[in-house]
């Protein structure tokens, strides 16, 4: 047949007007579902769970998980299937969103573990907001945000966060954000100028702080934190030595530290500095070590800290305290190397800030070191133990912290739990717990006379407020905010790295050399 | 697919379109719609021409172009199936009418590309009235088959397969119960078809058709009472059926037109239905054409496209008719109709081939043999652009060639029409086919006559004496009627046809008995000196040239010029079978002895008659035989014979100087056209008829 299939198509389709309208409608819905199908087909490509999606370019689920989604990690499953069931059981209307920001698609066994810790905290602080509060509205929803560990990959969570926001979602707060690294920054920039309170949990760097000295404004408005800054940390741990020193009178003091350092470290040695000006330790000898640039790699500073050792044993003999300023892979490599000191009948403690909770568990430090008159102490953000013996009467109290443990039993079958494996030490889950609650206390708050939902703006302005009578009587201590969001005069414990590998609760210390008054109010 | 069909394009080109898409709204071969030229209503068209013209190729090639792609109906007016009612049935109860819409309805009922069959209930009702009035004492499996076949018009399913015929079935057991039954016996079987047909179909258009009837003539809004008169007047005969048949053709009319109605209709069906009428002349052509062109005449409109096929021009039937050749239909056939039925039809005479088509059609047919390169030019002078002797004698010669290949004997060598079929000699195969085969006996006879007295002394002598001269006028009017030219001062006016037939006649007998005996009888009939040319045309074809030669020469001197050259070439065009002895039989071998005699071959041991002009004696003896040659349509022109033909004419012009013009202008016509094939003529002379009168 001459013109083969294109005579075909117009003889016996295009020529009869039935068949060629009919063909028509054919083409065109074959085209529609064409192009709806590849629509749906590069659509579902980059989903991952409703509301999470793979941006362009990137193999990351990031976004805020609507639905019930565990990131692809089985350890938070339980307990992200309890917050779905807790989700569910809302009315419409009836509540506002609180999304728990933190990069849930971390690989780093260390961050999961603290991840899942304050996702456990959250979770059982949600528990309690919507079922312990006495009715109280709104009734809160918890969601998952991933802000990724790309260094842009919290901005579609941060946008898709806005959106919620206007949505009848009713997002009201941010809480979580994680360490103090540069990307959390920027995101928690970008939140609070989007005007979305921010709740920080684990943030200690005072860059991420609002009213810190030499800032006129606060960068972060609407940001409020429930872990102390590195500054006051370092207080805390002065205001502990101190007392120390004074009762021992082995008042040397000699001071290593990270050169150039980073934020971390240069707030923790200029703390010890200020300390040591005007105190009852007698700066025997300032000792540098340079690091590698990525100070988690071994470099060659083991050789330094060798060197270092023997300085050590060339001290005065009333000498027994080292100010330690550096990350934790060299305070592992100095602790090793004052396994080893020549001088093993002198006793030593080293100070150092809560870097050193990595340390815990850590295969490659020289445990034997610990038990020959060497002790590591450091400042936690909570500790399980700090209120149960002999607790101060003002700063928090048992009664608070008893509670969360009530919460724990409860979540430990259904309809509350399971929630997964619990564990207290590192401080995660009380201080996810207590930046929740710090949340639910903002929202509600806010809510005007008559109404049962805030407005975004309102509850930003509420943390000025948390103070006195309003404070939060958190698991890990009374959380009163200063007028620019950070915590006064918050307990801090003292905790000892022990020869087992984990760590122990020494006692309380405080910022302000001891606990806040029963009014809670800081100083103007 | 586009047609083989040579020389025929103004009916099937596409681009610019023929007639055939114009009318059928249809590319031929192809699904593709074509703008109607005659939107309205298209002409009924009619092809006319002699038999062998080609009409039944063009209508079986417009069959094949629009099979499938619209439906086609074709009928052979003149097959057995029309000519009598099958055994066993009553002839009140059957006429070829009805027969000829039952097959073409059966035809065009078969589906097309992008539309499903057409059912036929009105005509279906009609024809079961029709019949079931020829069913007083039937027996119930011959109304069965009977009636089955009529209800198959109406079955929308497919003739094949489980499901073929279920319906038809199931009514034709009712029809059949009922007209076995008690009761009246027509009405009966009409309620029976009825019933079914509303019962059956409860859609709007069968609806419709089963209340058509309702309108007959007399019926008093009642369908069945229609049916019955119907069927009444079919049987009455005469008048009475005529009418009938014309409802019956409105019936098939209006199926038609009810398939082409409608939203569905336009979006399905492309070009009209085409219905193809072959044979014409014979009935129930004539019948069809009438009932159609009359209810177009009165307003009942159609958009069906005929196209009938007619031996003849059909003058007293088709009296207002539009006349058109094929070449003016062309590009627009022109056509308008006025008040008269006949009007309505439009006439196309269909043209001999052209000599290139007589080329292309013997290349196409000797593909596989070399063929002499004057043989197409030779057919086509022989047939005259007859497209069925240009292609009998195309398959002839690429069955005989290369042994054979002069004309003649291509002519009388045995022709297969297929491997397994039994051969005959080609021209009687023509001839089969060409004249009518009740006459072929007395026509092979009477092809020598040159008028109706010479025919009639031909009858007397060679026909049985039943054959009178009245029979001879009839013949003659029947040729006419044919379509065959009449030409004065031969009987039989087709010079092929007349070819054709001599050879018949030369052949008929071993010794050519009846060929010498239709002659002798010629040379007597013509014994009047005044009428000498004829006889000595006779004596010529009898191989006796001495008369010839000697009245030609003695005239030459005194005769005016140009009468003499007309008797040359009127004896000269006496007709030549192979070579005669003096006795006028056959001597062997195939050699034609005139050449020789042309060229002064012979001139040497010719025995010269006493005291006459020796070289004008031998001249005009060689210029009678180059002219003999040259005008034999049974052969081909020798340029040798050609050469020695002019030169005889410029040497008798110098004999004769008064004449010397004339003669010196045929010394350069006659070869001239010889060599192209024209008839020799001239010269130039007006009056010429081409009578040998002296």
């Amino acid at each position: 047949m001459a013109g083969g299939m294109g005579t075909w198509v117009r003889e016996h389709v295009w020529e009869i007007p039935l068949r060629r309208y009919l063909s028509l409608l054919l083409a065109a819905a074959l085209v529609a579902g064409g192009v709806f199908g590849a629509r749906t087909l590069m659509h579902d490509d980059r989903r991952c769970a409703p509301g999470v999606s793979r941006p362009a370019g990137s193999d990351e689920c990031v976004g805020v998980a609507t639905g019930v989604y565990d990131f692809g990690q089985p350890r938070f499953h339980q307990v992200v299937e309890a917050i779905g069931r807790e989700n569910k059981g809302l009315k419409s209307g009836s509540y506002v969103t609180v999304a728990l920001m933190l990069p849930f698609t971390s690989t780093s066994t260390t961050n999961l573990n603290d991840i899942e810790h304050q996702l456990q905290g959250a979770y059982l602080a949600q528990y309690s907001a919507n079922h312990d509060a006495n009715g109280q509205s709104p009734q809160i929803r918890l969601v998952l945000a991933n802000s990724g560990t790309g260094k842009d990959s919290w901005r579609p969570t941060v946008s898709q966060m806005d959106g919620m926001t206007r949505s009848a979602d009713r997002l009201r707060a941010v809480a979580g954000i994680g360490q103090s690294t540069d990307p959390n920054q920027a995101a928690v920039a970008a939140l609070t100028k989007l005007g979305i309170p921010v709740i920080g949990s684990s943030i200690t760097a005072d860059e991420l702080a609002n009213g810190q000295r030499g800032k006129k404004a606060d960068p972060y408005p609407g940001l409020a934190r429930v872990a102390p800054t590195n500054t006051d940390e370092a207080r805390a741990l002065a205001s502990y030595t101190k007392a120390k020193a004074n009762r021992a009178n082995e008042n040397k003091a000699m001071l290593v530290y990270d050169k150039p350092g980073d934020p971390y470290t240069n707030s923790l040695k200029q703390s010890f500095s200020t300390l040591m000006n005007g105190s009852p330790y007698q700066p025997v000898l300032e000792q540098p070590f340079t690091p590698p640039a990525d100070r988690s790699q071994e470099g060659t500073t083991a050789n330094t800290f060798r060197q270092i050792t023997n300085i050590v044993c060339d001290t005065p003999r009333d000498t027994h305290t080292i100010l330690f300023a550096g990350r934790h892979t060299q305070l592992r490599q100095f602790v090793n190397a004052l396994g080893d000191r020549g001088c093993m009948d002198r006793s030593f403690q080293v100070l150092t800030g809560d870097e050193a909770s990595y340390l815990t568990y850590e295969k490659e430090l020289n445990r034997d070191a610990l038990r020959h008159n060497l002790t590591v102490l450091f400042t936690s953000l909570a500790h399980p133990d700090a209120w149960l013996k002999n607790p101060p009467k003002t700063g928090g109290s048992t009664a608070d912290y008893q509670t969360l443990q009530r919460l724990l039993k409860t979540a430990e079958h259904k309809p509350a739990g399971p929630i997964g494996p619990v564990a207290l030490d590192d401080g995660q889950l009380i201080i996810g717990y207590d930046a929740l609650q710090l949340a639910v206390h903002g929202i509600r708050e806010a809510v005007p006379e008559g109404r049962s939902i805030p407005t975004l703006a309102d509850v930003g302005l509420q943390w000025p407020q948390v103070k006195g009578s309003l404070k939060v009587a958190g698991a890990s201590g009374w959380i009163c905010l200063d007028e620019h969001g950070n915590p006064y005069d918050k307990a801090v414990p003292i905790v000892r790295l022990t020869p087992e590998g984990d760590s122990q609760f020494v006692q309380l210390a405080w910022p302000e050399g001891k606990p806040p008054g029963k009014d809670c109010l800081p100083p103007a | 697919m586009r047609t083989r069909l040579h020389g025929r394009g103004a009916l099937f080109d596409a681009d610019p379109a023929g007639l055939a898409p114009r009318l059928v709204g249809l590319v031929p071969g192809r699904h593709r719609a074509h703008p109607l030229e005659h939107p309205d209503e298209p002409p009924f068209v009619v092809l006319t021409g002699a038999r062998g013209l080609g009409k039944s190729a063009v209508l079986d090639a417009l069959q094949e172009a629009y099979r499938g792609h619209t439906p086609v109906a074709l009928i052979d007016c003149s097959a057995t199936q029309f000519a009598g009612p099958p055994a066993g049935r009553p002839a009140d109860s059957w006429s070829p009418s009805a027969q000829a819409l039952l097959v073409i309805a059966e035809q065009l009922a078969e589906p097309v590309t992008g539309a499903g069959r057409i059912t036929f209930p009105r005509l279906m009702s009609g024809l079961v009235a029709v019949a079931a009035g020829g069913w007083g004492d039937a027996e119930a499996e011959r109304i069965r088959r009977e009636v089955e076949r009529i209800l198959l018009l109406n079955e929308r399913g497919p003739r094949i397969g489980a499901f073929a015929g279920r319906w038809a079935g199931k009514v034709a057991a009712k029809v059949v119960a009922a007209a076995t039954g008690a009761g009246p016996l027509v009405s009966g079987a009409i309620e029976a078809t009825l019933e079914s047909v509303a019962e059956g179909f409860t859609g709007h258009k069968h609806q419709k058709a089963s209340e058509w009837y309702r309108s007959y003539p007399n019926a008093g809004g009642n369908a069945e009472r229609g049916l019955i008169l119907l069927s009444q007047h079919f049987r009455d005969g005469d008048g009475s059926r005529e009418h009938a048949e014309r409802y019956l053709v409105r019936a098939l009319l209006a199926d038609l037109g009810e398939a082409y109605t409608g939203f569905m209709a336009k979006m399905q069906r492309l070009g009209r239905p085409l219905v193809l009428l072959d044979n014409a002349q014979t009935t129930p052509g004539p019948e069809l054409t009438a009932a159609v062109l009359r209810d177009r005449a009165e307003g009942t409109g159609d958009r069906v496209v005929f196209v009938a096929a007619r031996r003849g021009e059909g003058r007293a039937e088709l009296p207002n008719a539009v006349r058109r050749q094929l070449a003016e239909v062309a590009r627009r056939t022109g056509w308008t109709p006025d008040a008269a039925p006949s009007s309505r039809a439009l006439l196309v005479a269909l043209p001999p081939l052209s000599a290139d088509d007589t080329l292309h059609i013997v290349g196409a047919l000797c593909a596989d043999t070399a063929v002499p390169s004057h043989l197409p030019a030779a057919a086509h002078r022989l047939t005259g652009g007859n497209p069925l002797g240009v292609v009998l004698l195309a398959e002839s010669a690429a069955q005989h060639l290369p042994e054979v290949s002069s004309l003649g004997e291509l002519l009388s060598a045995e022709f297969r029409p297929a491997e397994d079929r039994p051969g005959s000699p080609v021209h009687q195969a023509l001839l089969d086919r060409l004249v009518p085969a009740a006459y072929l006996e007395e026509l092979t006879v009477l092809a020598a006559a040159h008028d109706h007295e010479s025919a009639c002394a031909l009858a007397s002598a060679l026909l049985p004496d039943t054959f009178g001269p009245a029979d001879v006028r009839a013949l003659q009017t029947l040729l006419a009627e044919e379509g065959l030219p009449v030409v004065p001062g031969q009987f039989v006016g087709d010079p092929f046809v007349r070819t054709l037939l001599l050879l018949r006649l030369h052949l008929r007998d071993e010794d050519h008995a009846s060929w010498r005996r239709a002659h002798e009888t010629l040379i007597e009939h013509y014994a009047e000196p005044e009428r000498a040319p004829y006889r000595l045309y006779h004596e010529l074809a009898l191989g006796d040239a001495e008369s010839a030669v000697a009245r030609l020469r003695d005239d030459f001197a005194d005769a005016d010029t140009r009468v003499w050259l007309r008797t040359l070439r009127f004896i000269a065009s006496a007709p030549y079978f192979h070579a005669h002895d003096a006795e006028g039989r056959d001597f062997g071998g195939r050699g034609d002895r005139r050449a020789a005699v042309a060229l002064g071959v012979t001139d040497t041991g010719y025995p010269l008659p006493e005291g006459v002009d020796a070289v004008l004696h031998l001249r005009v003896r060689r210029l009678l035989h180059a002219l003999w040659e040259l005008t034999d349509p049974l052969v081909l022109p020798d340029p040798k014979v050609c050469d020695r033909l002019r030169f005889e004419l410029e040497q008798l012009s110098n004999l004769r100087p008064a004449a010397g013009a004339l003669l010196w202008r045929a010394s350069r016509d006659w070869p001239a056209a010889a060599l192209a094939g024209r008839p020799i003529e001239g010269p130039a002379d007006p009056e010429d008829d081409g009578r040998g009168e002296a």
